[in-house]
């Protein structure tokens, strides 16, 4: 059951797209990334509206305090085991947003990420690699824990989330960028 | 400038001060509460008046508030004073409705309340923001602020209307933005707008990078109009400094901001298929606009954000080696267009979903101050490219694209016809590419000076108010969006109609958040 539900993963990764405070640079690249010239579902990729059915979180943008609650309110609901992957370099750092009143200045301060695709925007290419990247890591170690255990992780608490979030793998495509707030 | 002889005649006597040739246009000093007459004086005088936006301003010992007024061959900026110690101000919605939203962002961001304004509440700061600091004032420092834990809860009234709330995340939305829909039944009956989730205080952080940063800051406030933003800002500076951009320059900018406006439009274009169910025009429009994002690669290095502007011209020539290569795809693409023009105009499912849906009339888009494709598919001719050329739109012909029937139909067809037209634009701009330098060197240092300037961007005019205070980093730049002023349309239209023809009639507007917010 549990390689059937890892093959599924890796085979045809569900994701949601969450803009929380982006520019809509990146937005309309992950649109182009489901439209002819690229095409990501001929490997399964599947932009999904509901975060409950969800298993992969793209965020675009800086954060922005209004919109911080409710990008975590919506990891939340996502069921286990899931990952976050950082689209653009305000999603990674805050970009030039970096120090303003009303931006947090990336994603990493409120969500764990997994995967960090640099650019301004990149291009649909690197989020294609970057995506690869990170079901090339799922792939590699035997399952994370989480995995086997969905159903006690979803009540589980703040502490256990973490937990979980370690044992997925880390891999950024870019060292990790400095924070300066 | 005919209509400040009008003003003049009709505002004898009051306490205003009329300076012709101010801002670039045209400015009147307002004392004790005389702005009133002039807005009256103004909407008797000419019916294409509509406020623009309102900048408010820390002038250290007061808070100056500029209303900026469009007419139909002047733009006007009405300037009024207020102490900072209770700043107060009556409301101008009575008079001209479309101040409604530009006046509660005021008081949003500096503090200036407008007695008698119908909306109220928190409109692009985050709802935990505490009350009385305003971070557009110079002596607040934002970074400081203590933001309240917990946000007020939302009441929420049981009767018979039900309330259906639209985002912030939504599939039909690109953009966390959050609408209530108020229903009785399957009819709207309300529409509840709460924008600020994108808001990244753009024009608080302008006021501490210097000019050049900011061409990469303003940039960035809309990745899809990102070389209208660029453009408007640069052209503010160069009149401050007062330089001229060599012609080919010009010719270049031309370029660059139309192949924008045709991305722009053939994304919104397929975006409505997709809002009505027809996804295989989504992905026709889609992949033809993926030629577009190549050729403005080829011109400007990069596919989306091209930071092709800087103060002085552009950053990179056109090497003759590649105006083939953009000739043929424009070609490729105009080959393509009379099949979707078809589509557009005969579909029958295009018709049920969009024909007579979302109708503003003419008088209705004049007052409430509407611009770009939704002014235009409701009748009313105006283009900054046509009302006030910048770059090389003097020197290059084009149409005025207008329909009467002021619907999502007539509002998706103007941008139909505008694809073709810019690509006619881009051609004779190839065609008659003038020779020389695309640049030229301008000092850092921007001397003192304030100003208006306008730029047509794909969703209508885009405002910008740079003032300069002689160092390397503006004072105040205030960025006004066309998403800003076509929301209201939006508000009006959408009521009286099924729920279902909200999504057809919201795209139509092509509405934009991130610009919307900044």
């Amino acid at each position: 059951m549990t390689n059937l539900a890892m093959w599924s993963r890796l085979k045809s990764p569900w994701v949601i797209h969450f803009n929380s405070g982006a520019c809509n640079g990146c937005d309309i690249e992950i649109v182009a990334l489901l439209t002819p010239k690229y095409d990501v579902e001929r490997f399964g990729i599947k932009l999904e509206p509901s975060p409950r059915h969800a298993d992969v979180l793209l965020v675009t943008g800086s954060v922005t305090k209004q919109c911080a609650e409710r990008l975590k309110r919506i990891y939340d609901q996502m069921p286990q085991p899931k990952f976050v992957v950082a689209i653009g370099a305000c999603a990674c750092s805050g970009g030039v947003f970096q120090g303003s009143y009303s931006v947090l200045s990336g994603v990493d301060k409120i969500l764990p990420v997994n995967a960090y695709i640099p650019g301004c925007p990149p291009r649909p290419e690197a989020i294609i690699d970057g995506v690869v990247k990170l079901l090339n890591a799922l792939a590699a170690p035997p399952a994370p824990k989480a995995a086997e255990e969905p159903q006690k992780e979803e009540a589980a608490s703040e502490a256990a989330k973490e937990e979980t979030v370690e044992a997925a793998p880390k891999l950024t495509t870019e060292v990790k960028p400095n924070a300066k707030q | 400038m005919d209509i400040l002889k009008i003003l003049e005649t009709k505002l004898q006597g009051k306490p205003v001060e009329i300076v012709p040739d101010y801002l670039g246009t045209a400015a009147i000093k307002a004392k004790e509460g005389s702005y009133r007459d002039v807005f009256k004086a103004l909407m008797d005088a000419d019916e294409k008046t509509g406020v623009t936006s309102i900048t408010g301003i820390d002038l250290g010992a007061a808070l100056g508030v500029f209303y900026h007024v469009r007419t139909s061959n002047a733009f006007i900026t009405i300037q009024v004073e207020v102490p900072k110690e209770n700043p107060k101000l009556v409301t101008v919605t009575d008079i001209t409705p479309s101040a409604a939203f530009h006046e509660l962002e005021v008081t949003d961001l500096i503090g200036v309340t407008f007695e008698g304004n119908p909306l109220e509440g928190h409109f692009v700061l985050p709802d935990t923001w505490p009350d009385g600091v305003y971070p557009l004032r110079k002596d607040v420092n934002p970074n400081e602020v203590k933001l309240n834990p917990s946000p007020p809860e939302e009441k929420f009234e049981q009767g018979k209307q039900v309330k259906i709330i639209i985002g912030p995340q939504h599939p039909a939305l690109l953009e966390p933005e959050k609408f209530a829909v108020f229903v009785d039944g399957e009819t709207v009956k309300a529409v509840q707008p709460r924008i600020g989730y994108v808001h990244r205080g753009v024009e608080k952080i302008s006021e501490f990078r210097t000019y050049i940063q900011d061409v990469y800051l303003v940039e960035r406030i809309c990745g899809i109009c990102n070389s209208c933003h660029a453009c408007a800002f640069v052209e503010s500076v160069e009149k401050i400094l007062k330089t001229e951009v060599p012609p080919r320059g010009k010719y270049l900018r031309t370029i660059i901001l139309e192949l924008n406006r045709l991305h722009s439009h053939l994304l919104t274009l397929g975006h409505a298929g997709l809002e009505i169910g027809y996804e295989t025009l989504f992905h026709y429009f889609w992949r033809d606009r993926e030629p577009i994002m190549d050729i403005t690669e080829i011109l400007t290095g990069n596919r989306v954000v091209s930071s092709a502007m800087t103060v002085g011209g552009v950053r990179r020539d056109l090497k003759e080696t590649d105006v083939p290569k953009i000739k043929s795809t424009l070609a490729d693409l105009r080959k393509r267009l009379p099949f979707y023009t078809k589509v557009y105009r005969e579909e029958p499912s295009i018709g049920l979903r969009m024909k007579n849906i979302g109708t503003l009339k003419r008088e209705d888009a004049l007052k409430l101050g509407v611009v770009g494709p939704v002014a235009r598919g409701s009748g009313v001719d105006i283009d900054v490219r046509k009302d006030a050329p910048y770059e090389a739109y003097g020197e290059i012909p084009f149409k005025l694209i207008t329909y009467k029937e002021g619907d999502t139909w007539a509002r998706m067809n103007v941008r139909m016809d505008e694809v073709e037209e810019s690509i006619k634009i881009i051609e004779y701009a190839l065609d008659h590419l003038p020779t020389g330098p695309f640049r030229v060197k301008v000092p850092r240092v921007v001397p003192p000076g304030e100003v208006v300037n306008r730029v047509e961007a794909p969703r209508g005019e885009l405002f910008y108010y740079v003032k300069s205070n002689g160092t390397a980093m503006p004072e105040r730049v205030k960025v006004r969006t066309p998403t800003f002023a076509n929301i209201p349309a939006f508000l009006t239209t959408a009521v009286g109609e099924p729920l279902a023809d909200v999504p057809p009639n919201f795209v139509s507007l092509d509405p934009c958040f991130s610009c919307t917010d900044r």
